[in-house]
C-alpha cells in the first residue's frame, strides 16, 4: 500500500507537479506530519498505521492551510483519507483552500478503521491505495439515542464534567480556521474556570459544528478527558441531514443549510 | 513517582492526596479518567472542591496540614479491622511494632476532630483503599510544602507498605513534579548535598570518582540549600548567586524577605528567557534560550528521560544555556569543550550509574526511565519491585504536628495557594502567551459566600489581604470551592503575589517552605 | 520555503508530554500534540496547545544587560561575560569559594543542569547549588 503513495509522490515531486508534499513521516521513533521536498527522500514516508490502523493521523488539511497562507501560489501535495477529502471539499468552499493549488493523493481506509470510526464513506473519491470497503451507520449514537431524554442529558453532563478545557477539540478541528471563536467570549462562556460552563460550552462548539463536521474524530482522539465528542458531532450531522439533507463534504461547492438560512437576511 | 503515569489508569483505586491534578497535571488526570470509566472507586483529600472531587466515590475536604492525622486514622481503621497486607508486612517490610503502637492513638473520632473529616469517612476511605487489588497514590504539592512535609510523605508511604501497594504495577506511591525537569534538576545533582545520581557529595569514594573525572579538587562540605542561601545573603556570608531560569521573588515563601536578600548581593547574576521580577534586580543579566531552541534532555515525574529538540535559532543574540555556562567556566579558567549536548550526556552517562544505559540515539521514539544503567537495560516502569532500595521498607511512626502557623484573633483566616489550569509557576511564559492570559488575566482571592457576607463584599471586589509579612490586593471570587474560615490564591500573579503572604518556615529535613498554611486577615478595600 | 515540524518535549508541568513544534521559515507557527508518544497519545491540556505563543514573543530578552548607574543596560557578550566572571573571581578571592551559591533550574535541560553544578562544584568549589524542587 505505502509503496504505491510513494510512487505517486514521487512522481509529483520529480516532475514539479507539486513544490512539496504534506504526508505522514516516521522520524524520532514516532509518527508525525511531514513535508516531503525531495523525491529521492521518501523512506520515511507512512501512511499512519502505529500500532493500530489509522491510529497516527494528524489534521495535514489545517497544517496546509498554515502553509498555503504564506504561499498563495504554489502547488502543494497531500495525504487524504476519506474524512480529509471531504475536509478539502468543505475548505474549498469556505474558500480556505484553493483546488487548483492542492492535490489529493487518497487512500482509502482498511475496514477495521472503517468500522472503528463508523465511517460512512472511508475512502476519497480518487485514490492510488487501498481497496474501497464499506461504510456503516453509528451504533455509538445509536446507543444513545436508546436512552431517554432524561438519561443522555445525565450522561453528556457526566461526560463534559471531565472537560479540561484544554480547546483541543477547536484546535486540532480541520472545519475551525475563523479567527475570532465564540468559544473564547467571556460574555457566553465565563473564562478561566474547569470544567467550563456545562452544557454551555460543548453544546456552543455543537451547534457551530451544524453544516461544517465532516467526522474525521480527530476532536475525540486529542480530548485528554476522552469525551466522545465524535459520537455528539455525529448525532448534530444526523439531524442536519435528517432537516436539510445535507452532510458536510459530500459534494463540492454544496451550499451548508445554514449558509442558506442567512442568504435573506444577507441580501437584504 | 515509583510507578508510570499510563498505569495509573489500571488502578482499582485511586487515592488523589493534595493534587488538583487536572488542573496541574492534566494529562495525568486524564489516567484516572479511564481508571474511573474502567470501574476504579476514586479518593479525594483536598481542603477544597477540586474539578477531579466530582467523580470521587468519596471525597473529603480535610483542615490545612492535618494529612498525617488523616492518614494516621485511615491507617488506624486498616489495623483494627484487619485490612492491611500481612504477608507483605512480614515478608517485605519492619519496624511494623512500634509503627503500629503508635497508630493507636489515631482513632477516627479523634481524628475528625483534628481534620473536620466525618469519622465514617474515615472508614469508607480506609475501605476502599485497602480492599483494593492495586492502589495508586497519587500526591502533589499539598502534601509536601509543608513544615511537616516529609512527614506526610512517610505516612503515605506507610499507607501502601501497610497495605501491599507498593513493588507492583498500577499501585506505589506517586509524587506529580510540578517543574517539566524538576525531575532532571534532581537527578543531575542540582542540589547541595549530592552530585548527579544521587551520590554524595561527602563520600570519599564518590567525591575521588569526581575529582578524578573532572580533574578538579572538590568540597566535601554539603552546601546551602535556597533558604540558607538567602539567610547568607542576608547575613554577609553570601556575597554572590548565580541564578538561571529561576524567579525567587516570586516563587519563593515572603518575597519581602527574598528582595532584601537579592538585593544585599554584592554580585546577581541571572540568566533567563524574559526580563522576571528577580532578573529586574540582577547586576548582570544573560539571555538564555527556551526549549524551543536548543537540544537536550528532560526527565519527567515518571522519571522518562526525553529528548528535547532545537526548533529555530535562538532569538536575537541570546544564547543556549548550556553555551553560556561553557563560556563563562572557560574563561574562569576551567576548560569546557562540549561539542553538543549529546556530549555532556556521555559524560553524564560515564558518571551517573542510574543514566549508564542512556544514550540520544536509545532516546528516539518513548524516551527511557531511569534506572537504565547499562547499553541493554530497557529502564524501569515501577520501582521497588521484589525489594526496597534499602532491602526491606521501614515503617515511620509520625505524629501528627499542626502547622507553623494557625489562625488566631489578629489573623482569622487560613491561606493555602496553588496554581490554575491556565498559567504556570510564575507565568513568565504562560502570561507571555496570549490566548492563555485570554483565559486567566489575573490573580483573586477565592473566599467562601458566608465569609464574603460577613467581609460585605460581592464577586469582583477588591480585598486587602494581609500576613505577618505583608499585604496584597486581589479581587475576589466568591465560591464554596473553599469552605468557610479558608480562602485559596494562585500565586501566578505578581500584582497580586501571594508569596508577599506566605510563610518561610519549612520542613527540617527537606527544607521545604509551608506554601500550603498561613493565617491572614481580609478587609474590603477601599475603591 | 522552509516548513518543519520538530518532536519535543514540553517545557510546562512534569507530565512531560511530547509535541511537534511545527515552523514556517524560522517562526513556530503552532504545537501539534504527538499522537505516537506514550505519556500523552496525541493529547494537550491549554498550556501545552498554546506553547508556541511566547517562544518569539517580542518581550524575550535579545541581548544581554549589565547594570550602569543603577539601570540594566544593553551590553555585548564579552562584555557581560567578562563582569560575571570577572566580578565571581574577586568573590571567590576575597572571600573563598562558599560565598559564592547557585541556583539552577527545573526549566533547562538535563545537560545544562549538570554542566551548572559542574561549573559550580569543580571551577567555583563550591557544593552550594539547589533549585525549585521544593517550591
Amino acid at each position: 500500500m505505502i509503496e504505491k503513495v510513494r510512487e505517486r509522490v514521487r512522481d509529483l515531486l520529480s516532475s514539479g507537479e507539486v513544490k512539496g508534499f504534506l504526508g505522514l513521516s516516521n522520524k524520532y521513533g514516532n509518527t508525525g506530519p511531514h513535508l516531503f521536498c525531495d523525491a529521492e527522500d521518501l523512506d520515511g514516508l507512512v501512511i499512519g498505521d502505529w500500532k493500530g490502523p489509522g491510529d497516527a493521523r494528524y489534521t495535514l488539511n489545517k497544517q496546509l492551510i498554515h502553509i498555503v497562507r504564506k504561499y498563495p501560489d504554489d502547488v502543494f501535495g497531500v495525504l487524504v483519507r476519506g474524512c480529509d477529502d471531504r475536509g478539502l471539499k468543505v475548505l474549498y468552499t469556505w474558500n480556505q483552500l484553493n483546488p487548483e493549488k492542492v492535490i489529493p493523493v487518497g487512500i482509502a481506509c482498511s475496514q477495521d478503521l472503517a468500522d472503528a470510526c463508523e465511517c460512512r464513506k472511508p475512502y476519497p473519491d480518487d485514490f492510488v491505495a487501498g481497496e474501497k470497503v464499506e461504510g456503516r451507520a453509528s451504533d455509538s449514537v445509536a446507543r444513545l439515542d436508546a436512552l431517554d431524554v432524561a438519561g443522555r442529558f445525565e450522561a453528556w453532563l457526566k461526560e463534559f464534567s471531565k472537560c479540561i478545557k484544554c480547546y483541543g477539540c477547536r484546535d486540532v478541528c480541520p472545519m475551525c480556521f475563523c479567527k475570532e471563536c465564540t468559544l473564547e467570549d467571556d460574555r457566553l462562556v465565563n473564562n478561566g474556570v474547569i470544567p467550563p460552563e456545562i452544557p454551555v460550552f460543548h453544546l456552543t462548539r455543537a451547534v457551530h459544528m451544524v453544516g461544517r463536521c465532516i467526522d474525521c474524530g480527530l476532536c475525540n482522539e486529542v480530548c485528554p478527558a476522552d469525551i466522545p465528542l465524535r459520537t455528539l458531532y455525529k448525532k448534530v450531522a444526523d439531524i442536519v441531514d435528517e432537516e436539510f439533507q445535507y452532510r458536510p463534504g459530500q459534494e463540492l461547492y454544496a451550499k451548508s443549510p445554514l449558509n442558506i438560512l442567512m442568504q435573506p437576511s444577507s441580501t437584504g | 513517582m515509583t510507578n508510570s503515569i499510563s498505569e495509573i489508569e489500571d488502578a482499582d483505586c485511586v487515592f488523589i492526596i493534595g493534587s488538583n491534578t487536572s488542573s496541574s497535571h492534566p494529562l495525568v488526570a486524564t489516567r484516572i479518567f479511564r481508571a474511573k470509566k474502567k470501574g476504579a472507586r476514586i479518593i479525594v483529600a483536598d481542603p477544597r472542591t477540586i474539578q477531579i472531587s466530582s467523580l470521587a466515590d468519596i471525597t473529603v475536604r480535610h483542615k490545612l496540614g492535618t494529612d498525617v492525622a488523616l492518614l494516621n486514622g485511615i491507617m488506624h481503621v486498616i489495623i483494627q479491622r484487619g485490612w492491611h497486607n500481612v504477608s507483605f508486612v512480614e515478608e517485605r517490610t519492619e519496624g511494623f511494632e512500634a509503627f503500629s503502637k503508635g497508630i493507636e492513638n489515631y482513632p477516627p473520632e479523634k481524628v475528625a476532630e483534628i481534620t473536620g473529616v466525618d469519622a465514617g469517612d474515615i472508614v469508607r476511605m480506609a475501605e476502599i483503599y485497602a480492599k483494593a487489588e492495586t492502589g495508586s497514590i497519587v500526591y502533589c504539592m499539598g502534601i509536601t510544602q509543608h513544615t511537616t512535609g516529609v512527614d506526610n510523605v512517610k505516612a503515605l508511604a506507610n499507607l501502601a507498605m501497610l497495605t501491599g501497594n507498593v513493588g507492583r504495577e498500577s499501585t506505589g506511591v506517586n509524587p506529580l513534579r510540578g517543574q517539566n525537569n524538576v525531575q532532571g534538576a534532581c537527578d543531575m545533582g542540582g542540589l547541595p548535598n549530592v552530585y548527579p545520581g544521587y551520590q554524595p557529595v561527602n563520600m570519599m569514594d564518590i567525591q575521588k570518582k569526581f575529582e578524578k573525572a573532572w580533574n578538579a579538587a572538590l568540597s566535601d562540605k554539603v552546601g546551602r540549600t535556597v533558604p540558607q542561601m538567602l539567610t547568607g545573603l542576608t547575613d554577609g556570608s553570601v556575597k554572590a548567586l548565580y541564578i538561571v531560569g529561576e524567579n525567587p521573588i516570586q516563587s519563593d515563601p515572603d518575597t519581602h524577605h527574598v528582595k532584601k536578600a537579592l538585593a544585599a548581593a554584592e554580585l546577581l547574576v541571572v540568566q533567563d528567557i524574559f526580563l522576571t521580577p528577580t532578573a529586574e534586580m540582577a547586576h548582570v543579566v544573560l539571555p538564555g534560550t527556551s526549549f524551543a531552541e536548543k537540544d537536550g534532555t528532560f526527565s519527567n515525574t515518571e522519571r522518562r528521560v526525553m529528548r528535547v529538540r532545537q526548533a529555530i535559532d535562538p532569538v536575537g543574540d541570546s544564547r543556549p544555556d548550556w553555551q553560556i555556562i561553557q563560556e563563562v567556566s572557560n574563561r574562569f579558567g576551567y576548560g569546557m569543550d562540549y561539542s553538543s549536548p549529546e556530549a555532556v550526556m556521555r559524560e553524564i552517562a560515564s558518571l551517573t550509574p542510574s543514566y549508564g544505559g542512556i544514550t540520544y540515539e536509545r532516546l528516539e521514539g518513548e524516551g527511557l526511565q531511569w534506572p537504565c544503567p547499562h547499553a541493554d537495560h530497557p529502564g524501569t516502569r515501577f520501582l521497588h519491585e521484589g525489594m526496597f532500595s534499602r532491602g526491606k521498607g521501614l515503617f515511620h511512626p509520625i505524629e501528627y504536628r499542626p502547622p507553623a502557623e494557625t489562625v488566631d484573633e489578629e489573623f482569622p483566616y487560613w491561606l493555602t495557594t496553588g496554581r490554575v489550569f491556565a498559567h504556570y509557576h510564575t507565568a513568565t511564559m504562560t502570561r507571555n502567551s496570549p490566548t492563555l492570559d485570554a483565559e486567566i488575566r489575573e490573580g483573586y482571592l477565592e473566599v467562601h459566600p458566608d465569609d464574603a457576607d460577613r467581609l460585605g463584599v460581592l464577586q469582583g471586589d477588591a480585598v486587602t489581604v494581609t500576613s505577618r509579612r505583608g499585604t496584597i490586593t486581589a479581587k475576589t471570587a466568591v465560591t464554596d470551592r473553599v469552605q468557610q474560615g479558608l480562602v485559596f490564591m494562585p500565586f501566578h500573579f505578581i500584582e497580586s503575589n501571594a508569596n508577599v503572604l506566605t510563610n518561610p518556615a519549612h520542613d527540617p529535613v527537606a527544607q521545604i517552605p509551608e506554601f500550603k498554611v498561613c493565617a491572614v486577615k481580609l478587609e474590603k478595600a477601599p475603591l | 520555503m522552509d516548513y518543519r515540524t520538530v518532536l519535543t518535549t514540553c517545557t510546562y508541568c512534569g507530565c512531560g508530554c511530547n509535541f511537534y513544534l511545527e515552523v514556517l521559515d524560522g517562526q513556530v507557527i503552532d504545537t501539534i500534540p504527538c499522537k505516537t508518544h506514550p505519556v500523552n497519545e496525541g493529547k494537550l491540556c491549554i498550556k501545552g496547545w498554546n506553547v508556541h505563543e511566547f517562544i518569539q514573543s517580542p518581550k524575550r530578552l535579545k541581548r544581554p544587560l549589565i547594570r550602569r548607574d543603577g539601570v540594566l543596560t544593553e551590553a555585548t557578550w564579552d562584555e557581560a561575560l567578562d563582569y560575571t566572571v570577572s566580578g565571581l573571581k574577586a568573590i571567590k578571592d576575597a572571600h573563598g569559594s562558599d560565598s559564592i551559591a547557585f541556583l539552577t533550574s527545573a526549566k533547562v535541560t538535563n545537560e545544562e543542569n549538570y554542566l551548572l553544578q559542574k561549573f559550580a562544584r569543580a571551577a567555583v568549589g563550591t557544593n552550594s547549588v539547589d533549585h525549585c524542587a521544593r517550591l
